[in-house]
C-alpha cells in the first residue's frame, strides 16, 4: 500500500511536472538558444551605441556651446546695431527737420525753439562732428538780397545753437537765397517750404 | 556843330542817279547841302521846312510817347551777275528790319503787303514811290548786295515816300559771315542820322541762363542773337555786370557752398577771383570810371555795402546799418549810389549822396522794392510788388515822376538800361519762363529777345567793345 502511494506521489509529481513543463519548456530552451547564440554581437552593439551616444554628447555640447556664442555676438551685434540705427535716426532727424521762416523774416519762430533744443543736445553728444546751416528763401524777390536774407536766416539758427552751448567753431552758415527751393509752385503753398534752415552734417 | 555837321555829311549819299556810293566831300551839290541843313534843322528839332511831308520824319526820341514811323523794308536786290547767296536777300532785310523794330523808333510793314513789281531797283529813279504811299509807307528803306566768294558787299539807301527824296545813302564791305554785323552797322548809322544818337544794334546782353539746369552766364547780341555760353563752373553763377566799356564783367559764382565774386576779361578770356571773404561776396556794381566796385560783404556779420578796386582790396565801408544793404548801382556822376535795403522794415530802395554820406530813401510805394538800376540819362529803374507780382518802375532820383513800364503779364524783373539809357532790358514770366525783354525808356515797345530753353534772367547791356 505504502508503496503504491508513493507510486502515485510520484506519478503525480511526474505528471504535473509534466504538464508543467509542457506549459512553457518549449519556449524557454528556443529563447535560451538564441541568447546564447546572439551574445557577442549585442555587447558589441551596446558598446558602438554608446560610444556614439557619447560622441554624440560631446557634439551636442559643442554646438550649444556655439550657439551661444554666436546668440551672445549677435546680441552684442544687435545692440550696436540699434545704437548705429539709433545714432543713424537721430542724424537723420537732424538733417531732416528744417527751420521754416516768415516771409521777408528771419527770427526763429517759437514753435522751432524745441526742435532747435534737440540739435543743440545732439551736437553735445556728438563732438566729433560739425554742421553746416543752408538759409533758403522763396522766390520772390532778388536773388541778391534773397542771399543776404537767406544768411541771416542761417545766422539766426547758428546764435540760436550757440547760445546753448555748442561750438560756433562747430558751425558754419552759409546761405543759397532763393536758389534751392524744395517745391517748385508759384504759391504759398511752396513759398512757406522753400523759407528755411537746412541742417546738413559735414563728416570730419 | 560843325563837328556834327561834317560826320553827318560823311553819312548821307548825295548822288542818288549814281550807281556806285561814295561819301566823299567831293560830292557835295546844292541839293546835297539843302538836305544836309534839312538832317541838321530835325536834329535839334526845329521844322522850318514847310514841306508837309518831311516834317513827318521828325524823330523826337526823348518825347515820353513817341509815334512809330512805319517803314517798308523789301527783300534786298542782287546788284552783282551772279548770285551766289541768294538766301541773303530776305536775310540781310530781315536783320535790318529786325533792328528798326527793336528800335522803337519805326514800324515796320508786312512784307505781304509790298505790291512794288519786280522791276524796280534801289536808286531814287528806279523806285515808284506811290507803291509804298498807297501801303502806308512813310519811310523806305532800300538795300542790294553783292557777293565775291566769301566778300560781301552791301549798300543801303533810305527814301522819304512822300517827298522821294534820300535820306541816307551808304556802302558796306566785309564778308558774308560777319551780315549780321554789317547790317547792324549800317542800321546804327541811319539811326545816326535820323535822330542824332547812335542806334543800339551793336550792343550786347549778358543774363543767367539755366539751360544747362545750371545757372551760368551767356553772352548774346542786344537782338539775341549770337549766343554763346561764357561760364561752365556747374554751379550757380549770378548778377552778370559788364564794365562800362564792355571789355570785361563780374559776377558771383558758388564755390563749396560760398558766394565768390569773380571778374571775367572777356577779350583776354581770362577769369580772376576778386572778393573771396567769409560769408557773402555778391552783387557788385561797377563805378561808372570802371575803376572800382561796390559789393555787398558779410565780414562783420552783417550785410553791408563796401567799395573795393579791382584787385578786390577794400577801400571804403559804404553803408552801416543793422539791416541788409545790397544791389548797389552808381549814378552816372558816380557821386550818388542806389541800393536796396530793409532798415525800414521790408526792402526799399535808398539813394547814398557819396559826398556828404547822407541816406535818402527813395521808394514808397508798395512792400518790396528792389534792383535799382541807374541809366546814363539819370533815371532809376527797379522792381517794384505791391499786388504779389512784379513789375517795373522807373523813377526820377528825387523820388519824382513814378511810371510804370510793366503791368498784369507774370513777374518782371531785374531791369537794367542800355549803356546810352535809351532802352530797358528785364526778365519777364510772362510766356511761362523766364526769357529777356527790351522795351523803350518809357517801357513802350516791349520785345521779347531771348528764347532760348529753359529761363534767362538778370540781364546786364554792354556797349560796342571797340
Amino acid at each position: 500500500m505504502k508503496r503504491n502511494l508513493i507510486i502515485v506521489t510520484l506519478a503525480v509529481f511526474v505528471c504535473s511536472t509534466i504538464f508543467l513543463l509542457s506549459s512553457c519548456a518549449k519556449k524557454q530552451v528556443v529563447t535560451e538558444e538564441k541568447e546564447i547564440k546572439a551574445a557577442p554581437k549585442e555587447v558589441a552593439k551596446v558598446e558602438k551605441e554608446r560610444l556614439a551616444a557619447k560622441e554624440e554628447e560631446i557634439e551636442r555640447a559643442e554646438r550649444v556651446k556655439i550657439e551661444r556664442l554666436e546668440e551672445l555676438e549677435s546680441a552684442k551685434k544687435r545692440e550696436a546695431d540699434a545704437k548705429k540705427a539709433w545714432q543713424e535716426r537721430r542724424s537723420a532727424k537732424f538733417e531732416a527737420e528744417s527751420v521754416y521762416f516768415d516771409f521777408d523774416k528771419s527770427f526763429i519762430r517759437t514753435e522751432y525753439r524745441p526742435g532747435l533744443k534737440k540739435k543743440a543736445e545732439f551736437l553735445k553728444d556728438n563732438l566729433n562732428i560739425h554742421i553746416r546751416i543752408e538759409g533758403n528763401c522763396d522766390e520772390r524777390g532778388t536773388n541778391e538780397y534773397n542771399l543776404a536774407l537767406g544768411e541771416r536766416r542761417a545766422d539766426s539758427a547758428k546764435k540760436f545753437l550757440v547760445s546753448l552751448g555748442s561750438s560756433p567753431d562747430r558751425i558754419e552758415a552759409i546761405s543759397y537765397g532763393e536758389e534751392r527751393p524744395l517745391a517748385l509752385g508759384h504759391n504759398e503753398g511752396s513759398w512757406g517750404q522753400n523759407r528755411r534752415d537746412d541742417f546738413v552734417i559735414i563728416k570730419k | 556843330m560843325m563837328k556834327l555837321k561834317s560826320i553827318l555829311a560823311s553819312k548821307i549819299l548825295f548822288n542818288s542817279k549814281q550807281k556806285s556810293i561814295s561819301s566823299g566831300p567831293g560830292f557835295f551839290t546844292i541839293r546835297a547841302i539843302f538836305l544836309l541843313i534839312w538832317i541838321l534843322v530835325l536834329w535839334i528839332g526845329i521844322i522850318v521846312h514847310a514841306d508837309r511831308a518831311e516834317s513827318k520824319l521828325y524823330i523826337d526820341i526823348t518825347s515820353p510817347s513817341m509815334r512809330r514811323i512805319s517803314i517798308a523794308m523789301p527783300d534786298f536786290k542782287y546788284l552783282g551777275k551772279k548770285n551766289e547767296h541768294p538766301d541773303l536777300s530776305s536775310k540781310l532785310a530781315g536783320i535790318i528790319s529786325n533792328d528798326f523794330d527793336l528800335s522803337g523808333y519805326f514800324k515796320p510793314l508786312d512784307k505781304d503787303s509790298f505790291i512794288e513789281g519786280p522791276e524796280s531797283g534801289v536808286t531814287r529813279d528806279s523806285i515808284h514811290f506811290k507803291d509804298w504811299s498807297v501801303i502806308g509807307a512813310e519811310i523806305l528803306l532800300k538795300g542790294g548786295y553783292e557777293c565775291i566768294g566769301q566778300r560781301l558787299k552791301v549798300e543801303v539807301r533810305v527814301f522819304d515816300v512822300y517827298s522821294g527824296s534820300q535820306l541816307y545813302g551808304k556802302r558796306a564791305l566785309g564778308s558774308v559771315e560777319e551780315s549780321r554785323y554789317l547790317m547792324h552797322r549800317l542800321g546804327n548809322d541811319i539811326i545816326f542820322s535820323l535822330t542824332g544818337h547812335p542806334g543800339p544794334f551793336l550792343t550786347r546782353l549778358a543774363f543767367v541762363g539755366t539751360s544747362t539746369g545750371r545757372k551760368e552766364i551767356y553772352i548774346s547780341d542786344y537782338d539775341g542773337h549770337n549766343l554763346k555760353q561764357t561760364t561752365s563752373y556747374n554751379t550757380i553763377t549770378l548778377s552778370p555786370r559788364w564794365s562800362p566799356l564792355g571789355d570785361r564783367m563780374i559776377y558771383t559764382s558758388f564755390r563749396n557752398s560760398r558766394t565768390v565774386l569773380f571778374m571775367h576779361d572777356v577779350i583776354k578770356g581770362s577769369v580772376a577771383k576778386i572778393s573771396d571773404r567769409k560769408g557773402l561776396n555778391i552783387a557788385a556794381a561797377w563805378t561808372p570810371n570802371g575803376k572800382e566796385l561796390a559789393l555787398t560783404l558779410t565780414i562783420s556779420g552783417n550785410p553791408d555795402i563796401y567799395l573795393i578796386d579791382i584787385t578786390g582790396k577794400i577801400l571804403k565801408k559804404l553803408t552801416r546799418n543793422w539791416g541788409i544793404d545790397v544791389s548797389p548801382a552808381f549814378s552816372p556822376d558816380g557821386k550818388k549810389m542806389a541800393f536796396v535795403s530793409n532798415r525800414s522794415g521790408s526792402p526799399q530802395i535808398y539813394v547814398l549822396n557819396l559826398i556828404n554820406n547822407q541816406v535818402e530813401r527813395l521808394t514808397f510805394e508798395g512792400n518790396y522794392n528792389t534792383s535799382p538800376a541807374w541809366s546814363k540819362l539819370d533815371r532809376i529803374a527797379f522792381a517794384g510788388s505791391s499786388d504779389g507780382h512784379f513789375d517795373i518802375y522807373t523813377i526820377s532820383p528825387d523820388g519824382k515822376d513814378l511810371h510804370r513800364v510793366t503791368q498784369d503779364q507774370g513777374d518782371n524783373e531785374d531791369p537794367c538800361w542800355s549803356p546810352d539809357g535809351r532802352y530797358i532790358a528785364f526778365s519777364s514770366h510772362r510766356t511761362g519762363s523766364k526769357h529777356i525783354f527790351i522795351a523803350n525808356a518809357n517801357g513802350e515797345n516791349q520785345r521779347q529777345v531771348t528764347f532760348f530753353e529753359g529761363d534767362q534772367l538778370s540781364p546786364s547791356w554792354a556797349q560796342h567793345f571797340r
